[in-house]
């Protein structure tokens, strides 16, 4: 831990196992780029956390280890009690099956409905038809799109989009949910829409770690804030700000 | 992983895939034919004077007509003798009812049918000597000479060892043409695969995120590349197939391709054709999802 954290992190007494941990996690790229340097996190099953942090800090290299897209350079991550530096590269899959990612640019299939899209994530991972006809509906249902089901990504909103993305990162019922500026490319309202739909997510009991550069929202929702600066965790606040505020 | 709808998944999005970009496939496709078809061509000529050499090399000997009704005993010892002859592998007696079987089926061979009218025929007794090696034909020949029981020799020699370079030459530049038309295919379909790895890129990126194995992501690239192989390979069964009626007699007549070695032939070519197809398709698909996709961690 470094000493521009006014408030050294202290790992937290946790009423259940932590569903992403980072031990001493750093990450050089093999061009020299130091990404992450002796990060420490711990993030409880149900949490709802903002990784906030400017441009280059190191938030899409944190969300690269925690779905395995990358491994450390040095420490220890483990997400949802398995620890990615020792899993096998067939392990991988079923990993990323305990977790939903969306992204600022949301990925859609642009040939396939919003029904399609959402059924794609079940088919490629072998599920039956009748688990698709069963979970798709229920999915769009969640996130407001059953009516739209047959649309095309073009034909929809921003909004609607990420919430078809949103509809298909959840179809494995996965632990955790990676938001990865999620509200990039929407206007504040459709945005604040958005939220509300991850909220609901996370009182599920779905982890929800979301990635952003909103700091109307983070201000509003007072939740759990790690803030990334050149790669260094320099703060990990409940109920915080965007800014630190002392 | 549920293996019916694992190979369901991969036979769909292979076909879909192989149809996407249908220039590029056909252009594969066609390459396949071309090459297979150059395969059969070769296959078919080497065969042929497989045929043409063994019939030669069967003929090459020496074969003594023998004075009528000789008695066994003096037969056998003259058999007996004849084999002890140096540069003689084998020595066989046939006798006048033999030599007519063979004419009867030398003329069924050719479709005819022997039709001698009812009158009575008789051929000549003979001894039909086989050589370990055509040189020395002239020393057996000198051998048979000696003996009264021989009334007449025929000696069957050609220059054996030129055909056999001819045929080796052949086969040589063959197959090193095969090989190059060979190594263009599996660049065409390493190519195809290429591009449509790189067209789907989207979906292979959210096939990784949600938790695709890698052989849902992999397995419908390497299908798309054996069923470009398999086409290629029954379109080039469908033109041997008609190209084969007439070149069947050729085979026969020329190249003295026996009758039912002619008809086995087209089978046997066929699966051939298929397998390699299939072979360059899984090769050359498999080979570039290795280069292509080997990032998917």
């Amino acid at each position: 831990m470094t000493d521009t954290l006014q408030r050294p992190y202290v790992a937290r007494p946790e009423a259940v196992d932590p569903v992403i941990s980072m031990v001493d996690v750093g990450m050089t790229y093999p061009n020299g780029k130091v990404a992450l340097v002796d990060v420490n996190v711990s993030i409880p099953e149900g949490d709802f956390v903002f990784l906030v942090g400017p441009s280059g800090a190191g938030k899409s290299t944190f969300i690269r280890l925690l779905i395995r897209e990358q491994l450390p350079t040095t420490g220890r991550v483990v997400v949802a009690g398995r620890d990615l530096s020792t899993m096998r590269r067939g392990q991988v899959p079923s990993l990323r099956r305990r977790i939903g990612i969306v992204f600022q640019d949301f990925r859609l299939l642009p040939a396939k409905t919003v029904y399609e899209n959402v059924a794609f994530a079940l088919e490629v991972t072998g599920a039956t038809n009748g688990e698709i006809r069963r979970r798709v509906p229920r999915l769009l249902n969640l996130v407001g799109l059953h009516e739209h089901d047959d649309h095309l990504p073009a034909q929809l909103s921003g909004g609607e989009q990420q919430r078809t993305a949103i509809a298909r990162a959840l179809v494995h019922d996965p632990a955790m949910l990676i938001a990865d500026e999620p509200t990039g490319n929407l206007d504040p309202v459709t945005s604040w829409d958005l939220i509300q739909l991850l909220i609901q997510i996370n009182a599920m009991g779905t982890t929800v770690l979301m990635a952003t550069h909103n700091q109307e929202i983070v201000n509003a929702m007072r939740r759990r804030v790690l803030a990334l600066e050149h790669g260094t965790l320099v703060r990990d606040e409940s109920s915080a700000a965007y800014e630190r505020e002392y | 992983m549920r293996p019916f709808r694992f190979i369901a998944f991969a036979v769909v999005r292979a076909w879909q895939g192989f149809w996407r970009n249908a220039m590029m496939s056909l252009a594969a496709t066609s390459t396949v034919v071309l090459m297979l078809v150059l395969l059969s061509g070769l296959l078919i000529v080497l065969a042929g004077l497989d045929s043409g050499l063994h019939y030669i090399e069967s003929k090459v000997g020496v074969t003594a007509r023998l004075q009528d009704s000789l008695p066994q005993p003096q037969l056998d010892t003259l058999l007996a003798d004849i084999r002890a002859l140096p540069g003689v592998s084998r020595a066989d007696y046939i006798s006048p009812d033999d030599a007519l079987n063979r004419l009867k089926e030398f003329y069924q061979e050719q479709g005819q049918t022997l039709d001698l009218g009812g009158a009575p025929i008789s051929l000549y007794a003979s001894v039909e000597i086989s050589l370990t090696d055509p040189n020395f034909a002239e020393s057996v020949q000198s051998a048979l000479g000696e003996r009264p029981e021989v009334e007449r020799i025929t000696t069957r020699q050609v220059d054996y060892a030129k055909l056999l370079s001819i045929v080796g030459y052949v086969r040589t530049v063959g197959f090193i043409a095969l090989a190059l038309v060979g190594l263009t295919v599996l660049f065409m379909i390493v190519n195809m695969i290429r591009i449509a790895v790189y067209s789907r890129s989207g979906e292979i990126e959210i096939m990784r995120l949600v938790g695709a194995s890698d052989s849902f992501i992999r397995w419908p690239f390497i299908l798309e590349g054996i069923l470009c192989g398999v086409i290629g390979a029954v379109v080039t069964i469908i033109l041997v197939a008609v190209a084969w009626e007439p070149i069947k007699p050729i085979m026969v007549r020329v190249f003295q391709m026996p009758t039912a070695v002619s008809t086995d032939f087209l089978a046997v070519l066929s699966a051939v054709i298929l397998g390699v197809g299939l072979g360059v398709g899984a090769v050359g698909s498999w080979i570039s999802v290795r280069a292509n996709l080997s990032s998917a961690t």
